[in-house]
């Protein structure tokens, strides 16, 4: 097993290093030139040069590439042509805003997501199942940056019930905490204002990022509970006359959530990608705002950074949920 | 039943989210921007309109911008004097400025600014370069700035208050690399200006927060209510800072306020839409080192298909002002007879024929690039892309990115056919539009990318930048934008009135086009 | 026939059949059935952004467009987009998935490696970034996203092809001497096909989305080009005031990937019984 583990994490060395020069050659050949946008509005093409010259931006492409690579294993990823900041400095920064989106928008999808599978089962071949299957279809039929606006529209604009943006109100002072996730830091200092006031700006983007995420655990979690509660066991408890709603949500959930934990792990993946159209239409300060406007502006070493570092979560998902599978069904391990 | 107990859940969480909604009253001498910042915070290294409104009021200038037409003003320079040639520039420093962190701030720290922005030469350091080293800028005595320039310059003094005085001891400090103090001062601040950064609140293209200064040598007696607490927040949807405005939780939105949502403002009691006529030209430029824009006729028959009036009265609900020239209808230099050109398709289908018949491929399909975070150059290319379909012409419409679209203009062939923008006051001088946009010493740069290419132009704008006195230089240039306006080698549409939603908490809003009206010691506010 | 029973009796597939069969008429005769076709490039002023009304079901736009004729005329552009993405994503997957399951050695270790780091990539980031790089058109975001979706066709064909190439009757087939090519052409694609089909369905679906998603972001469809997406990204600008701009153009983009999802759906039920939801 530790042989499977070793030979399956070094067999992604070869794709982090294809995912580096990919992104890299693609992004460095964006036709914008940071240089010239840099220069700023009255520039000379003197000038441009010279920037170029001084950001190495003039030297050959392998060059360019064997630094970074250097740059790289020192977590070095340079300054944004645009802001002059360090690049490593602002995910730091904005990482955490990400993640705290990303783990509401799982926690959501979980939380909703089994229960409705497990109804959906109990249902079978009923309305509500019918129901929940055109609904949970639906749910990873809807396009994000719609159903944000909508969200934005009803909830923000017509009801005004939310904030339509932001992660925090203007007038509340707060200079943060050790973590970095506000809705934490604010317990931690037992800022009961600052957490409410984050725990509202934080549903309208958590629950748009979590609407693919529960459709697609409820459909998992469906699968799982029909499937167990065909095993002997149950229908040995049945017969015995065990207490139906104990044995569905004890002892059958127990059994059918294995496949959806691998699932969530994938969506984990997926949100962060998801993240980057939720954030920026709520202007959320995390990394998916950062990558929009780095591609907008041609950033390159924003975008490259950005799609290495996601790059890196999905592989690191990618080897934990082979790894898992390989625990489940060995045959799989000689395969890999 | 599990299903209704988790309904009732979510019906009670939905009760207390609306119970606590509308607790968002404005906090008392905070004032909310909403507006777009610049790249960094380093006035040396970026200027631009977000920049303006940044460093306005973080740093001092020796001379500045005020009102509408822009004045300039004695601000930290009590004075000059210029040389009879116009090669020597002397300031008088005022005495008794000090710096935020307390110290003076000296006719030396003058010339340690302007030698900084020499030395980056990043955007503000274009308008002094070309007569200007710096050997050139010495301090003779403690109050006294000289600049000795290497031939006669007319702009000079209108770009002066471009240049933000930074305090030389705090960057010197903080300099690695002999960057003169470039990575720090990106996201600090060492200035003189009515209000101090607070660096912690920093996060870029996000927010950020300034502290009125109580120590700035102004004073402040003029101004018994000031804003104590500047909080800027980037809102990238502009309907979202409207509604931001109308709920109380933003007290100013930036100047490119869509006419749509003018109406709406209005009709609330908290806020207001400030109109002011500035100095900001729109214009579709053409490619006139491409065909068919290398033709007189295929250029005019453009110029005639615009529906100028439909555009400003429909679209832009009248906030316009039709500006038949590349230059602002307000500034000195602009020519008041000239007519330019109407909105007229069968003028424009004359046009069309003779410029077929002198084989410029006008069916061609041309490609119009427009800014893609700026709707208003997209209404404006549909527009005309539907007229100009009626005549015959095919204008296909491309996405595209100011950063992308300063790269490409450096080149004829990678210039597109034409791209829509506007050229804001950076300085208030008819350089900083005809001068710079027309004299084709200029080509490779954004301003001069339709390529234009005219001698006699060419040479009342070089006269015109060689001489010192106003009254010589505006029938110059009059002269040479009525030219530019005959050759029709852009379509120009209006000059700007910039449209800015205002809380009704703030007054005495003093606005000037340099910055669009963003220097807010002037400003007033009741809780 | 039989097969076509079973599909009659799953509602929501065939719900899913009903949508896409509209979705296709709607897109071939959109020009007929709009009732102001010109809408597509022509503007009208006088009569911006009008609430929906008998004249204008769901309202006009901010040039004063007809959005029901832009949404109809919208369905064409969409599903021209997803056929060709799908199409040229099965035309690069599907090949060197059956050359990867079906070779030994090196070529099958480089052919998913490769896959391998194109699936490690971001999607979305990944498309974005491509649509910059090749300057924002409707042309280089579906360029974009046949660079990324072909290696899910891959994926699946290597997994159907190992498995069929150790079962029986091609260790027969390659016993009477039947050539490389003929094995995997004539018998192991057919038998491959079932799982291709149900991935280019949800496939058309998704690119859709997806390509809706770069039009939003700036990066695919231009005007005047009545993408749904680009539509909702125009609208922004307009809300709260002008609801039904954005609303519609989104109902469109729903009723369409919900069609091809149920009908994906439907189908993985009849064609995959390994893969079966009600077991």
């Amino acid at each position: 097993m530790l042989r499977f583990i070793a030979r399956r994490t070094l067999l992604a060395v070869p794709s982090l290093l294809g995912l580096l020069i990919i992104t890299f050659v693609m992004i460095r050949l964006v036709p914008a030139d940071p240089a010239a946008a840099l220069a700023g509005d009255n520039a000379t093409p003197e000038q441009v040069a010279q920037i170029r010259a001084q950001y190495g931006l003039d030297q050959p492409l392998p060059v360019q590439f064997l630094k970074y690579l250097s740059d790289v294993a020192r977590f070095d990823f340079g300054d944004s042509v645009y802001s002059s900041r360090p690049v490593a400095i602002d995910i730091v920064q904005r990482l955490p805003a990400t993640l705290e989106l990303t783990f509401a928008a799982l926690f959501l999808a979980t939380a909703l997501g089994i229960p409705l599978g497990v109804v959906a089962a109990l249902n079978h071949n009923r309305w509500p199942d019918f129901v929940l299957r055109i609904v949970s279809i639906g749910g990873v039929a809807l396009a994000t940056f719609w159903i944000a606006i909508m969200f934005q529209l009803l909830f923000a604009m017509k009801l005004d019930w939310l904030p339509l943006r932001g992660r925090s109100s203007v007038g509340i002072s707060f200079a943060g905490g050790p973590t970095g996730f506000l809705m934490l830091d604010a317990l931690l200092k037992g800022r009961l204002d600052v957490f409410w006031d984050a725990f509202r700006h934080l549903v309208l983007p958590a629950l748009t990022l979590s609407l693919g995420g529960i459709a697609t655990i409820t459909r998992f979690t469906r699968a799982g509970v029909l499937d167990t509660m065909q095993k002997d066991f149950v229908t040995y408890e049945r017969a015995v006359g065990y207490p139906h709603r104990r044995l569905v949500w004890v002892y059958v959930l127990r059994n059918s959530v294995v496949a959806s934990v691998t699932q969530i792990g994938l969506l984990f993946g997926s949100l962060i990608a998801g993240a980057v159209v939720v954030e920026s239409i709520f202007d959320w300060p995390g990394l998916g705002s950062y990558t929009v406007n780095a591609i907008l502006t041609a950033d390159f070493k924003v975008m490259l950074a950005v799609t290495l570092l996601v790059g890196v979560i999905y592989a690191a998902v990618n080897i934990l949920t082979d790894i898992v599978h390989g625990l489940i069904d060995p045959r799989l391990r000689d395969q890999a | 039943m599990t299903l209704t107990r988790r309904e009732a859940g979510v019906l009670s969480i939905a009760a207390l989210i609306a119970a606590t909604a509308g607790a968002k009253a404005a906090t008392p001498g905070v004032m909310v921007r909403s507006d777009n910042q610049p790249l960094n915070l380093d006035p040396h290294q970026v200027f631009d309109v977000p920049m303006m409104g940044y460093s306005l009021n973080a740093y001092d200038t020796l001379y500045r911008y005020l009102d509408n037409p822009p004045k300039l003003t004695p601000w930290i320079a009590e004075s000059h004097t210029s040389s009879e040639d116009g090669l020597i520039w002397d300031f008088k420093i005022r005495p008794g400025v000090k710096f935020h962190d307390g110290s003076d701030l000296t006719a030396a720290d003058v010339v340690w600014s302007f030698q900084r922005v020499l030395k980056i030469a990043r955007a503000p350091a274009a308008a002094f370069r070309p007569i200007l080293t710096a050997e050139q800028i010495t301090a003779p005595d403690p109050s006294t700035v000289r600049f000795t320039l290497s031939r006669p310059y007319g702009p000079f003094l209108a770009a002066i208050p471009i240049v933000a005085i930074v305090n030389p001891r705090v960057l010197k400090a903080n300099e690695k690399n002999d960057d003169w103090g470039a990575s720090w001062l990106a996201s600090n601040e060492a200035g003189s200006g009515a209000y101090k950064l607070d660096a912690a609140s920093y996060a870029p293209n996000e927010k950020y927060e300034m502290n009125r200064w109580d120590g700035h040598w102004y004073g402040w007696k003029d101004n018994p209510k000031p804003v104590q607490k500047i909080a800027s927040r980037t809102v990238k949807e502009t309907s979202t800072g409207v509604l931001g405005l109308l709920n109380g939780s933003i007290d100013m939105t930036d100047s490119y306020l869509p006419t749509d949502q003018v109406e709406q403002i209005s009709a609330s009691k908290v806020a207001r839409v400030e109109k002011n006529v500035s100095a900001r030209t729109f214009i579709i430029r053409m490619n006139n080192s491409k065909a068919p824009f290398d033709n007189i006729n295929a250029r005019k028959c453009f110029a005639h298909a615009f529906n100028y009036k439909g555009f400003i009265e429909d679209i832009l609900k009248g906030y316009a002002e039709r500006d038949p020239t590349p230059m602002p209808t307000t500034l000195w230099g602009f020519p008041k007879d000239v007519k330019g050109y109407e909105y007229d398709l069968d003028k424009a289908r004359d046009y069309f024929k003779k410029a077929m018949a002198e084989g410029a491929p006008m069916r061609r399909p041309i490609q119009i690039h427009i800014q893609n975070t700026l709707e208003q150059t997209n209404q404006a290319a549909q527009l005309f892309q539907s007229d100009l379909a009626q005549i015959g012409v095919n204008l296909r419409i491309v996405n595209d990115t100011w950063a992308n679209m300063t790269t490409n203009t450096a080149k004829p062939e990678t210039s597109p056919d034409m791209w829509v923008h506007w050229v804001s006051t950076y300085f208030a001088d008819p350089e900083n539009w005809v001068g710079q946009m027309y004299d084709s010493q200029f080509h490779g740069t954004w301003k001069a990318s339709s390529w234009f290419k005219n001698a006699e132009v060419d040479e009342l704008l070089r006269k015109a930048r060689g001489l010192v006195k106003q009254e010589e230089r505006a029938p110059l240039y009059e002269q040479a934008t009525r030219l530019i306006v005959e050759q029709s080698p852009d379509i120009f549409i209006y000059n700007t009135v910039e449209l800015k939603g205002v809380s009704n908490r703030l007054s005495t809003m003093r606005f000037c086009p340099v910055g669009s009206g963003t220097e807010m010691r002037w400003v007033q506010m009741t809780s | 026939m039989l097969i076509l029973k079973k599909f009659a009796q799953d509602k929501s597939a065939v719900i899913g059949f009903a949508i896409v069969v509209a979705v296709v008429f709607i897109a071939v005769f959109g020009p007929w059935l709009a009732p102001y076709p010109q809408d597509a490039t022509m503007s009208h002023l006088t009569r911006r952004l009008r609430p929906p009304s008998w004249a204008f079901p769901f309202g006009t736009d901010n040039l004063g467009r007809d959005i029901l004729s832009r949404v109809i005329l919208g369905a064409r552009g969409a599903l021209k987009v997803s056929l060709l993405v799908v199409g040229a994503s099965m035309a690069i997957g599907v090949p060197l998935g059956l050359a990867a399951g079906y070779s030994r050695g090196w070529l099958s270790e480089a052919i998913m490696r490769v896959t391998d780091v194109f699936l490690a990539l971001p999607q979305l980031i990944l498309a974005l970034a491509l649509a910059q790089l090749m300057g924002p058109s409707l042309e280089s975001a579906m360029i974009a996203l046949v660079a990324t979706y072909w290696p899910f066709f891959t994926r699946i064909v290597y997994a159907e092809t190992r498995r069929l190439r150790a079962s029986l009757f091609v260790d027969a087939l390659e016993g009477l001497g039947a050539s490389p090519t003929r094995i995997v052409f004539l018998h192991i694609l057919p038998n491959a096909a079932s799982p291709i089909i149900v991935r280019a369905t949800i496939g058309l679906g998704f690119t859709i989305l997806v390509a809706a998603t770069l039009g939003f972001l700036g990066m695919g469809a231009t005007p005047p080009d009545p993408d749904w997406g680009l539509a909702i990204s125009q609208s922004r600008t307009f809300l709260p005031g002008a609801w039904w701009y954005a609303t519609f153009p989104g109902l469109a983009i729903l009723v369409t990937v919900l069609g091809f999802n149920l009908l994906g759906d439907g189908l993985r039920d009849i064609m995959d019984p390994r893969l079966r939801r009600s077991r």
